[in-house]
């Protein structure tokens, strides 16, 4: 067990962490950020990404320890119930989700990519979301959808 | 869930070097995109030692031979460094290819040569620029080339008191040569290489000056056909020598394997992604 201290969504906490614990349990057992999804728990189907210092990374496969010191960021970060952030709404509005279990993951690999490239194109999109699977296939919706916030998001600086 | 272990953090290479020696039953993490998998499948360790906190060995760096690269420098550090695509452009290809975004910023160079996949994407290029590995332990380190260090599929030389700290690349630029990376896979994204070659080509009048090769996915390690990259020296850059350079590889393919199911498919792809390689 050792006392990990790092910043969640903007904010400092500090939580005891067994040894052998992923990220991915310590934000949904003990953080309460059930945003967070297990999905296949070897890294490919991108339902547990989380941002680590604005990058995406799969939290099934990162240790809690790794995170000492670190910037975490879940979809919580982006906005809420009574402030969606414009990929969120994007994400509505283009008819990106469906069952809604990748949705999360998918924000946030979106969101990695357009604080990079503000414009992206969708060959640049895709290759943003390939770690995200979606088995909805709302794929063209979900590229649409980051495509048309990235516009709304142009607009708004 | 995962086994249990006890894990410790090093923040210096001296440090993990202790641990490694200190401790009993003890494995190295990095980047954790191979190792947890493995974990979560039963693989088990009484401590892991986490170096991905070692600012020494990340990133790349100039030093009198040519350059080295850290062994826990990220797969997408590594395909985004303008100093890696101007000076190992086959490397840079691959690393861009390699998983998906969130297992390109989590892997590492060094985790991927640990690894030791017969369809490790880093190798192939590592192999066509000669790479040199530092391996480090509290009694000293030693040096040797990536072709030795794989020994077997998921084999390596490596000690257990020892940690991989640098990989070397002797030569900065192949100036003038053509180089790339090239690889077969079921997918695009998140795929493992079905086959994959990396190249560095120097021509000159027509004729090959110097040609290097990596294959990768075909034999039980990658390799380089050097008697056919002799043979290309100094030959004509015409179809009949290239036809029949590329009929001899396939051939040491069949020689170190033996014959397998899948070279239905394999050879004769390979054959026209050789041939096109060396036509350029």
């Amino acid at each position: 067990m050792v006392t990990i201290d790092f910043t969640l969504n903007g904010k400092r906490v500090t939580v005891d962490v067994n040894d052998n614990e992923t990220l991915l349990f310590t934000l949904r057992e003990k953080l309460s950020i059930k945003s967070v999804k297990e999905g296949c728990s070897i890294g490919e189907c991108g339902t547990c990404t989380v941002l680590i210092d604005d990058e995406t990374h799969y939290s099934c496969l990162t240790l809690s320890s790794k995170v000492t010191g670190r910037d975490v960021k879940t979809v919580e970060y982006l906005g809420n119930i009574i402030e969606l952030h414009p990929l969120q709404e994007a994400f509505i509005s283009c008819g990106a989700v469906q069952c809604g279990y990748c949705t999360p993951g998918m924000l946030l690999s979106a969101y990695s990519l357009l604080l990079k490239n503000k414009d992206p194109q969708d060959e640049e999109i895709k290759r943003a979301i390939s770690g995200n699977l979606c088995r909805c296939t709302g794929y063209i919706q979900i590229i649409e959808a980051i495509r048309y916030a990235a516009g709304i998001l142009k607009q708004n600086c | 869930m995962l086994p249990e272990f006890l894990s410790r953090t090093a923040k210096t290479k001296e440090e993990a070097l202790s641990y490694i020696t200190g401790l009993e039953d003890v494995k190295v993490l990095a980047g954790g995109t191979d190792l947890i998998v493995r974990m979560r499948k039963g693989e088990a360790y009484k401590h892991l030692v986490d170096v991905m906190e070692v600012p020494e060995m990340k990133g790349i760096s100039c030093d009198e031979e040519g350059f080295k690269i850290g062994a826990t420098t990220t797969h997408n550090r590594l395909s985004n460094s303008q100093f890696i695509k101007m000076n190992a452009r086959s490397l840079s290809l691959a690393c861009g290819l390699i998983g998906s975004p969130q297992i390109r910023n989590m892997g590492t160079i060094g985790g991927n040569l640990i690894n030791a996949s017969p369809a490790a994407d880093t190798i192939p290029p590592l192999l066509v620029h000669d790479a040199v590995l530092t391996l480090e332990s509290k009694g000293g380190e030693r040096k040797e080339e990536l072709e030795d260090f794989i020994i077997a599929p998921y084999k390596t030389s490596m000690k257990s008191d020892e940690l991989l700290t640098f990989i070397h690349i002797k030569r900065k630029r192949f100036k003038d040569y053509r180089e790339g990376y090239k690889r077969v896979t079921k997918r695009a994204a998140l795929a493992i290489s079905r086959l994959s070659v990396a190249w560095a080509i120097h021509e000159y009048e027509g004729l090959f000056h110097d040609v290097r090769l990596a294959i990768g996915s075909c034999t039980p390690m990658p390799f380089r056909p050097r008697i056919v990259e002799e043979f290309l020296k100094g030959n004509k850059k015409e179809e009949q020598i290239i036809i029949e350079s590329v009929k001899m590889i396939l051939e040491e393919i069949k020689r170190i394997t033996g014959d397998r199911p899948s070279f239905i498919y394999k050879i004769p792809v390979l054959k026209d992604l050789l041939e096109n390689i060396l036509r350029g």
